[in-house]
């Protein structure tokens, strides 16, 4: 290959896919699973935050004031990450394709120093009040639950919460790293 | 009675709407499908099955954008419009890296040998493989044969800027082609 011509010949010599058999009728079906999807996270998400609130009124806690405190601080941030989570994800569904290149990708970067807020300050600052929250039912557990049980509870809320860091610490990397490609590839 | 009438007379109207749309799509997409494929293809190295999942997530990006479509640019100014974008936000996550995988998986045993259609297809990926985002998309419209004008319009940089950057990138690649030991 000599030139550009020789490279554009060889590319038009390319074998393409043909077009799929029923190929649009899947992609409609596909959009009907998608919808189906998204309504089962919502009745996922509602039921999670009913749970909690049976799970609330079920022990009691509004009868312990620590209890009740330590609860709310263990649910608020989590309710407030998940609902920025679910914003988040329509956010970057609703991005408007449409647009001409050069502005999705204004759009795509807004959201990504958006992400960097949640990443970088609503996230450390929930995981913290969830850890302190826990921490505060510590006591409670300690004098109800067996010395065997209540070491299980310690380590597997430490295995789970150094995991969820880990986790959290390798979205936050991924997204770091398309935010970079982002802004380097600006003309 | 006329509660019913009307509800009758709506429900028809959109499903005459809907049947609309949907013999659009079907004409859309046979029209295109081949277009779209051969963009995506350029994008992750002639993966075909990577390929086939972009080009089905442009569609599903076309089928709910369809409605809103005004016929204010060409519908395939649109459609490549789609595809670009769409390529671009699919390409972060990490399946969309098998593509390269393609690349790193070719030997490079061919001495001297004239070169298969294959063969030189891959060495021509690994080039367009090299280059940024945005003037991968740039070449690849290019060597789709769209006019510069209309890739102006796709990727919104200026029809100057669009000249002087397919000229320097066309440059580029055929050295990288010619150079490129795979």
């Amino acid at each position: 290959m000599r030139s550009f011509e020789d490279i554009k010949s060889e590319w038009n010599k390319q074998i393409v896919p043909e077009i799929p058999s029923g190929g649009a009728d899947r992609i409609a079906n596909k959009i009907r699973k998608i919808k189906i999807k998204q309504r089962i996270a919502y009745i996922v998400l509602s039921l999670t935050l009913v749970i909690l609130l049976i799970f609330f009124f079920h022990v009691s806690a509004y009868r312990s004031t620590t209890t009740m405190i330590a609860l709310f601080l263990m649910m608020a941030p989590l309710l407030v990450r998940i609902v920025l989570e679910v914003c988040s994800i329509r956010a970057l569904k609703q991005l408007n394709v449409v647009l001409q290149t050069q502005d999705f990708k204004k759009g795509m970067l807004r959201y990504y120093i958006r992400r960097r807020w949640v990443h970088f300050l609503i996230t450390p600052l929930a995981f913290g009040i969830y850890t302190i929250g826990f921490t505060m039912l510590l006591p409670g557990f300690k004098t109800t639950f067996s010395k065997g049980f209540y070491l299980y509870i310690i380590i597997s809320s430490i295995v789970s919460l150094s995991a969820l860091a880990l986790l959290i610490v390798v979205q936050i990397i991924k997204e770091q790293d398309t935010l970079r490609s982002l802004k380097d590839s600006k003309t | 009675m006329i509660w019913n009438g009307c509800w009758a007379k709506f429900h028809n109207n959109s499903h005459k709407i809907i049947e609309e749309l949907e013999f659009q799509f079907e004409t859309i997409y046979q029209e295109n499908y081949q277009k779209v494929i051969r963009l995506c293809l350029g994008y992750v190295n002639g993966h075909q099955a990577l390929a086939e999942d972009l080009a089905q997530e442009v569609f599903l990006k076309v089928w709910q954008h369809l409605p809103n479509f005004r016929k204010e640019a060409h519908i395939s100014t649109w459609i490549y419009r789609i595809t670009v974008n769409t390529c671009l936000l699919e390409l972060r996550k990490k399946k969309f890296n098998k593509g390269q995988e393609v690349l790193d998986n070719v030997t490079s045993d061919t001495d001297g040998e004239p070169l298969d259609h294959e063969e030189r297809m891959r060495k021509m990926y690994n080039c367009i493989n090299k280059l940024s985002k945005e003037n991968r998309s740039i070449i690849l419209l290019e060597l789709e044969g769209i006019p510069q004008k209309e890739i102006a319009a796709i990727t919104g940089v200026s029809h100057e800027a669009i000249r002087v950057r397919v000229h320097r990138i066309k440059n580029n690649l055929t050295k990288c082609v010619q150079h490129e030991v795979i």
